[in-house]
């Protein structure tokens, strides 16, 4: 009787606290504790017996890990304190995972309300359901380094509801040597100028904010050489850009001149250097117009085409399987021909997707003999058209965007259904298991909705892919496109577009995509909206103040030329062409099809094989440096034809030309620009010959010239 | 913004004393003058101190060893657990170690073995940036593998770079330079091919027909102006803005520093010793490079992401093998002679030698006879280099799924590693933009048991 009666006591208080909630009020509880991350009990197999979903995306699961397992252990009705769920995290009891909650925490009472009231997963059908998650402010500009920002976290539920959660939100910093922030109160101190990004986690959903302190003492100046009136002030791709530097007090510098814009545009539109006729016509153009003129003309050429079909080769993974170099070459061609005729990127991508029969026959359909496996077709897919990275979906939800393990292996169901021999073929019988479930996941558009086996799941998910209102398609290719003219993506890696990886300008990147869309997915469009901004065409010298500037685009970020491009760049300067396997001499490698193709100059300039995502230029990771270097000094890389009989420097030394005209011709061939005065004066003295070794002088001169930053770079 | 940037002074990195200090431009060497005199004075501090490793030899078993088939098997635990390899003792009573080390466990007095390693990452990349680097990673920096950090700090002689790899740096998934945001001359120097063929050979030491040092050196001065003239700058020959070049430059000029990679040296029963397999060939590599003055080598063996058939993997190496040539094995060979052979040398008290890989493998076997990725729990060795040997450090639990005790993560092997080595990692060093960042995270403790 004694026992009852108080049982009674303790409950009668709480009577209130009946609407306390498992999903809405513990859920945020044990997150921000940090009891479902994937080091602790969030794990593909939980820890020390007990098993979370990763950041609380499955709330059944966990309610019945934490109410219904060890019934009695880990939640205790008799004495709530006794409660494992209490005593572990605030170590009142031993926990592996350390003091997590202070028993004395509005957190703490809301789980030990939570128990006392009965420990209840309320029907959710019944009850307001949790839609958004906003945080304000989303974007701010805080203007000095003492200014403290206050975050603040409101979840909006289906009924209209809102409810401050704050305290219940985890804000984490993406750079916490920047930002600095109090976990109880969500107050921000910024320590660094610059822009950086905070991830807001509450429930299931994750927001980004942006906040952007302004670099100390830097006062804007913005460029005077605004002479090149051919470019339309206006371009929206200015205002953005310039809008961003100027908040954060980032001076931008000037024009890069006609020679470098030249040089720029033709490396970036059809991966050669200009020759001496194309510098000729370029010059003699109007000045106001000779800018566009130009782009229009590259973008016209032969050569673009041929350059872009192997960026789109690059992204598409083009590379022979043994025994189908005939479809390798057949898809190549089909590609080439969507790029000479301009055909939308929307279409290409469509017909990709749907294309069947075979390969040897139809290029596209070697799109399904690219990897291997469902599971794989769906990672490269989304990778590919979606700029996303679904494959951290396939063991677990994606703890950092939307991404369900149902996205995953549903659109891995989705492929499951194409046989991809020699011939690609729809079939009936192929199946991915959902490792949840153990059942035959069902097929799936991510993010959005099932889709009946009957209903042609391919063919929807090509035409919800390529919908102008699809959120990811047009944005995963224009910052493509944006980084490979720019030198960098809007974001950052550009196969890994999300919310909490936000771009640099976001703005601008959506306005970039809607502007695509609208002009029917044109990829010559965007590339020349790209080209004619003043952006693009800002010398790749610093000023002082945006020395360090690496993303902004205040001067041109440097690009190393590719390695297909620089190997055909060295051809054209040496005038002797570089064999490539098999191939014809004579064959440019940008034009090689198939990315094992015999070249021990490409293997060291370090391309990549296509096997897997091009996206981290293999130069940066493997055998640059050092080893590149020696090779350069005593590979046959440059040596060899240097030294050889038929070269352009045979040549002008063959039709008696002077030191002075040749370094005169290689400065236009290899730099696209005049020799100065300076430099001729300072070659007149270095090539000044001694006891008959002209020819050994020269090449040297040449060996350096190919070998110097101006040269290899596309700056 | 002119700031002062810092060279080494006639070093790995192949820069000589009048380059020692430059203002301006050179914003591809991330340290500023404090830093630098700091750190020269904090090495020669910690030299007259504790005797510190001089070099460390990494031995990177690439794809994520397993601990239980390795430095911590669980003869006890049930078959699905304890996998298809037995166990053996070692030379210290009450350790085992998997019955494919014999040669290793009989050095067990040298060898230390923290079998309390722990991490939250179980992907290749973050594993390996959160193992070479003692950092998790974060998009908004890489940070420096300890080959970069010790090639940075380094004032040693000669021109050998100061951070290399054997065969080649491609770790983890190969999204990782090494460098972080150091300078790209810090990155580690791969040596390219095979060290166990007959005909290992570094690449382009040798002059290509027709040219000699006269001409090198002309061009690489030639090379020097024209990035001299591009920047902008008045011609100066001295002028290296190409440090890669430069250092190309210097190997190829050192007869003596070539000799190095010529493992045809070596006595017949040296080369033998080490066993014939890449990784053993590449630990002889090692030794004569750390012999010659390189501070910090990674041997970088592959293959070790063993999602199936542990038998034939790690113990036989192909179906039907006769005598075992599988992973463990040959670790066995190449690691017990490296430490011998360094000890013979009076080498080992001066040379760190580190085995570790990004994570373990699960507890279970899965349906594959495999295990797949396991960061929770797992093992690193260390000798020599003042390491206090003998020792097991923390254990995991009966089935080696969690650390039982002594937790050790990433971040504290990096301090460890850094204090042995004699630098103190609480050191801060400063980015391109300024940003300061300690050498170790804030949290790292050095684990101070295996520290002689």
């Amino acid at each position: 009787m004694f026992i009852w009666w108080m049982l009674f006591v303790a409950v009668l208080p709480v009577e209130s606290n009946a609407d306390v909630d498992f999903d809405h009020d513990v859920m945020p509880v044990l997150t921000k504790a940090g009891c479902n991350t994937g080091a602790c009990h969030g794990a593909a197999i939980g820890r020390g017996g007990l098993k979370l979903s990763l950041y609380g995306s499955d709330p059944v699961a966990d309610y019945r890990a934490i109410a219904l397992e060890l019934k009695g252990r880990r939640v205790n009705l008799l004495e709530p304190e006794q409660s494992l769920v209490l005593m572990k995290p605030t170590e009142a009891m031993e926990h592996g995972g350390g003091f997590r909650l202070d028993p004395e925490s509005e957190a703490a009472a809301r789980l030990r309300q939570w128990i006392q009231a009965g420990a209840e997963r309320h029907n959710l059908e019944l009850r307001p359901k949790f839609s958004r998650l906003e945080v304000s402010p989303s974007s701010v500009v805080i203007r000095h380094p003492d200014q403290r920002l206050n975050l603040k976290a409101i979840a909006h539920f289906s009924d209209g509801s809102v409810r401050n959660v704050t305290r219940q939100t985890v804000f984490i910093a993406e750079d916490p040597v920047a930002v600095e922030i109090d976990s109880k109160t969500a107050e921000v101190r910024v320590l660094r100028g610059g822009r950086h990004v905070v991830i807001a986690r509450y429930l299931s959903q994750v927001k980004p904010v942006e906040i952007i302190l302004p670099f100390r003492g830097s006062s804007v100046k913005v460029s005077t050489d605004e002479q090149k009136q051919v470019f339309d002030q206006k371009h929206f791709i200015d205002r953005a850009v310039n809008d961003l530097l100027a908040t954060l007090g980032i001076p931008i510098s000037g024009d890069a001149g006609d020679d470098v814009f030249l040089r720029r545009v033709t490396l970036n539109l059809t991966g050669r250097l200009p020759d001496a006729e194309m510098r000729q016509a370029f010059l003699a153009d109007d000045e106001s117009k000779r800018r566009i003129d130009l782009v229009d003309r590259l973008l016209n050429s032969d050569e673009f085409t041929e350059y872009w079909t192997l960026q789109l080769a690059k992204l598409l993974r083009i590379h022979a399987q043994p025994g189908n170099e005939i479809g390798t070459q057949r898809y190549h061609e089909w590609l080439q021909r969507q790029i000479a005729e301009n055909v939308g990127y929307d279409v290409i991508a469509k017909k990709i997707l749907t294309a069947k029969g075979d390969t040897h026959q139809v290029g596209p359909a070697n799109f399904y003999r690219t990897v291997s496996g469902a599971r794989e077709q769906a990672e490269f897919t989304s990778e590919l058209f979606m700029g996303t990275r679904l494959r951290c979906a396939n063991c677990h939800d994606h703890p950092l965007d939307q991404w369900t393990q149902d996205d995953y292996h549903g659109l891995a169901s989705v492929f499951a259904k194409i046989r991809s021999g020699q011939n690609v073929e729809a079939s009936d019988n192929g199946q991915v298991i959902h490792p949840k479930t153990g059942k035959n996941a069902r097929p799936r558009i991510p993010g959005v909705k099932f889709v009946d086996a009957s209903d042609q799941p391919l063919t929807t998910f090509a035409n919800w892919l390529v919908a102008d209102q699809n959120p990811y398609f047009a944005r995963a290719i224009v910052n493509r496109l944006w980084k490979s003219m720019m030198g960098r993506g809007l974001v950052e890696p550009a196969d890994d577009l999300r919310a909490t990886n936000p771009a640099t300008h976001p703005k601008l990147l959506k306005k970039l995509a809607d502007d695509f869309v609208e002009h029917g997915f044109d990829l010559r469009h965007t590339l020349r909206l790209i080209a004619a901004s003043s952006a693009y065409a800002r010398s790749s010298d610093s000023i002082s103040g945006n020395e360090s500037d690496v993303r902004y685009y205040s001067h041109r970020i440097g690009q190393l030329m590719e390695p297909e491009v620089l190997a055909d760049a060295i051809s054209d300067v040496l005038g002797i062409s570089e064999p490539y396997g098999d191939k014809p001499l004579g064959t440019r490698a940008v034009m090689l099809v198939n990315p094992q193709t015999e070249s021990a100059t490409l293997d060291a300039l370090g391309r990549c094989a296509r096997k897997d995502s091009c996206e981290v230029p293999v130069s940066l990771t493997g055998t640059g440096g050092l080893t590149l270097k020696l090779h350069l000094f005593n590979g046959p890389i440059l040596n060899q034809r240097i030294a050889g009989g038929n070269g352009r420097l045979s040549r002008l030394i063959a039709e008696g030309k002077t030191n002075e005209a040749i370094v005169e011709e290689y400065y236009r061939v290899a730099l696209s620009r005049p020799v100065t005065e300076i430099e001729q004066r300072f070659w007149s003295q270095q090539l000044k010959e001694t006891n008959g070794e002209r020819r050994s002088l020269l090449e040297d001169f040449v060996w350096s010239l190919l070998t110097c930053k101006e040269f290899v770079t596309n700056h | 913004m002119s700031k002062a940037s810092v060279r080494h002074e006639g070093t790995c990195n192949g820069v000589r004393r009048r380059d020692l200090i430059r203002v301006g431009g050179l914003t591809a060497f991330g340290l500023g003058l404090g830093d630098y005199l700091r750190h020269q004075r904090l090495w020669a501090a910690n030299d007259n101190t504790v005797q510190k490793a001089k070099s460390c030899i990494l031995v990177w078993l690439d794809g994520g060893p397993s601990h239980l088939e390795t430095f911590d098997p669980k003869p006890e635990a049930p078959l699905e657990v304890r996998g298809p390899l037995g166990s053996i003792s070692t030379a210290i009573p009450g350790i085992r170690f998997s019955e494919c080390l014999p040669k290793t466990a009989a050095a067990m007095n040298q060898i230390a073995i923290v079998r309390s390693m722990t991490s939250p990452l179980g992907e290749h990349n973050f594993g390996t940036h959160y193992l070479m680097t003692g950092y998790k990673p974060t998009p908004v920096l890489e940070y420096p593998a300890y080959g970069a950090v010790v090639s940075q700090l380094h004032r040693g002689s000669g021109v050998l770079p100061c951070n290399i790899a054997v065969p080649t740096f491609n770790v983890g998934g190969s999204r990782l330079t090494g460098g972080g945001y150091l300078p790209a001359a810090t990155r580690p120097f791969s040596v390219g091919g095979d060290p166990s063929k007959a005909d290992f050979a570094v690449r382009d030491l040798d002059f290509f027909q027709g040219l000699d040092l006269t001409r090198l050196d002309r061009r690489r001065q030639f090379v020097a102006a024209l990035n001299a003239f591009e920047e902008g700058k008045t011609q100066d020959q001295n002028h290296t803005s190409d440090p890669d070049l430069e250092r190309a430059y210097q190997l190829i000029a050192s007869e003596d520093a070539k000799r190095a990679f010529q493992l045809s040296e070596e006595p017949a029963a040296v080369r033998k010793e080490y066993g014939g397999k890449t990784i053993g060939q590449s630990c002889l590599l090692a030794r004569r490079l750390v012999e010659r003055g390189v501070p910090f080598v990674t041997v970088n063996d592959r293959g070790w992401d063993t999602h199936e058939k542990l038998q034939v993997r790690l113990k036989d190496g192909f179906a039907g093998a006769k005598v075992d040539v599988g992973l463990v094995p040959s670790l066995d060979h190449a690691l017990s002679a490296l430490i011998t052979d360094l000890e013979q040398r009076a080498m080992l008290d001066e040379t760190l030698v580190v085995v570790m890989g990004e994570f373990g493998r699960t507890p279970k076997l899965n349906t594959r006879g495999g295990r797949d990725h396991w960061p929770r729990v797992f093992s690193v060795l260390m000798a020599g280099g003042g390491v206090a040997g003998g020792q097991v450090i923390g254990s995991s639990d009966a089935v080696g799924e969690s650390p039982l005790d002594r937790p050790v993560t990433p971040s504290d092997l990096a301090a460890t590693i850094y204090t042995l080595l004699g630098i103190d990692p609480k050191e801060e060093f400063h980015t391109d933009d300024g940003r300061p960042v300690r050498i170790s995270p804030y949290e790292a403790e050095p684990v101070s048991e295996l520290i002689a």
